[in-house]
């Protein structure tokens, strides 16, 4: 039985710390993301939230702290509480189960929308284009963008790029869909549609986790929230707990601010 | 007629100069490029050194250099590739700069994308960074490159019988002044192919922009 719930559990932080200079982001993380959750980060500006996110797939490297994903260790202290990564090739190994979406989309804008999708399976997974352009296909309709598929990113709005950028993570079949306030770039009448694909995504059982300010998002699509102030986890819990019924004075302070 | 056909025996010599010059220099600015970013200080400073030297002497001194010099430690280089070599070290510094600029103006965001989505550091700069740097240093590229078709007319100092030397030449022995009409216009018949072909390649590489 224990065995189980551990293979359930798609990523464990422990005692996560990060310093920039002399300035500490985060100050001793502890998260756990069970299969087909969706969480919700949320928390005011500076608070950590995005670097917390951009830790877990190595875009910012932890100072200590243990990182696990699917049970496998990206990085852990050794024995001067000083966090030691695994090498690059491992890493990029243990991290090709995550999938990553940007507030700035980063679209490759010298290739296509198709290009853009096909691109990381076949020269990172070596597949056949042929085999995976069927696939790629279904994903853009799925995200309502296949009669775009040869256009550049340049001509499409931000919400229709933001599409494609999660249609362009998903082709790579990623267990772990990392979204990094996907809606703050976009204009307000545009993150509506962006949000209607996450939240298909997370009816799917997706597992994500999602830095966000949006919380009609996080009360409705996320089943977890955290929120994160000061580099803390100051609460976390079930998603409308959180939002309608926080315990702690600093997360009514925020909600009641964002709301 | 006789000039003429002089005068295009040395625009052969021109061009020679000029192609095999780019043929080499571009790669060589791009690793260049490469050494001035790279992580390790040793390496980065030492292209930094190599493209202060050879942006801040003049291009006939480092051909000088190259032709007396380098015989005088037991070099001995026949006279084209002397030449050639001078021209494609002095470029090489020049593309480096053009190219380091365009590889930064690249955002952070294209390497994270590229990063989280499995891409090697090399597949990254293979299939994103550099296919989108190109179109950033095309102007500039394509300015260095008009620049280069007129300053090949500098190996007259090594006895090479270029377009502009041999002009000159003619005037001399003829005391008709036509040969330098003609040469430039030659010059600008070459510039003229060039500023065409990079509007070409601007198109090319532009058609992703709006």
């Amino acid at each position: 039985m224990e065995n189980m719930t551990n293979n359930d559990v798609m990523l464990r932080l422990t005692q996560i710390h990060k310093r920039f200079g002399d300035l500490e982001i985060l100050k001793g993380i502890n998260l756990e993301l069970k299969k087909g959750e969706v969480m919700a980060v949320i928390g005011p500006s500076g608070s950590g939230k995005s670097t917390l996110l951009r830790c877990i797939n190595r875009l910012e490297e932890i100072d200590s702290g243990k990182i696990e994903i699917k049970g496998r260790v990206l990085a852990q202290n050794n024995g001067e509480n000083v966090a030691e990564y695994v090498s690059e090739k491992e890493s990029r190994n243990i991290l090709s189960c995550t999938g990553m979406v940007f507030q700035q989309f980063n679209l490759f804008p010298h290739m296509t929308v198709m290009q853009n999708l096909l691109e990381a399976p076949v020269q990172v997974q070596k597949r056949k284009k042929e085999e995976v352009i069927p696939e790629a296909e279904a994903l853009l309709k799925k995200v309502g963008l296949l009669e775009k598929k040869d256009w550049y990113p340049s001509r499409l709005s931000g919400g229709q790029q933001q599409r494609v950028a999660i249609a362009r993570a998903l082709c790579m079949k990623p267990d772990i869909m990392l979204f990094d306030e996907p809606t703050s770039a976009l204009d307000p009448e545009l993150t509506g549609e962006v949000l209607k694909t996450m939240r298909e995504l997370a009816d799917e059982h997706m597992t994500m986790m999602v830095v966000t300010h949006e919380m009609n998002f996080a009360r409705e699509a996320a089943s977890h929230v955290v929120f994160v102030e000061g580099g803390v986890i100051v609460e976390e819990g079930p998603a409308r707990q959180v939002i309608d019924n926080p315990q702690e004075e600093r997360t009514q302070a925020f909600l009641k601010n964002m709301l | 007629m006789h000039t003429v056909v002089l005068m295009l025996e040395g625009t052969q010599v021109t061009l020679q100069i000029f192609f095999i010059t780019l043929i080499f220099s571009l790669p060589l600015g791009l690793l260049a490029a490469f050494g001035r970013l790279s992580s390790l200080k040793l390496v980065s400073r030492f292209m930094e050194f190599y493209i202060w030297l050879m942006r801040g002497t003049p291009l006939m001194l480092q051909l000088l250099f190259v032709y007396f010099a380098l015989p005088m430690v037991g070099i001995m280089l026949p006279d084209l590739v002397a030449a050639l070599l001078a021209f494609t070290l002095n470029y090489a510094a020049y593309f480096a700069e053009i190219f380091r600029a365009g590889i930064q103006s690249i955002s952070k965001g294209q390497y994270e994308a590229a990063k989280t989505l499995g891409m090697t550091h090399k597949q990254t700069m293979r299939r994103i960074i550099i296919p989108q740097m190109i179109r950033y240093v095309l102007p500039p590229v394509s300015n260095e490159t008009i620049n280069l078709v007129k300053d090949t007319s500098l190996i007259y100092i090594l006895a090479m019988n270029d377009l502009l030397r041999v002009a000159r030449t003619i005037v001399q022995r003829e005391f008709d002044m036509t040969p330098f009409v003609v040469a430039a216009v030659f010059y600008l018949i070459m510039t003229a192919v060039l500023t065409w072909g990079f509007k070409k390649l601007e198109a090319y590489y532009g058609k992703y922009d709006k």
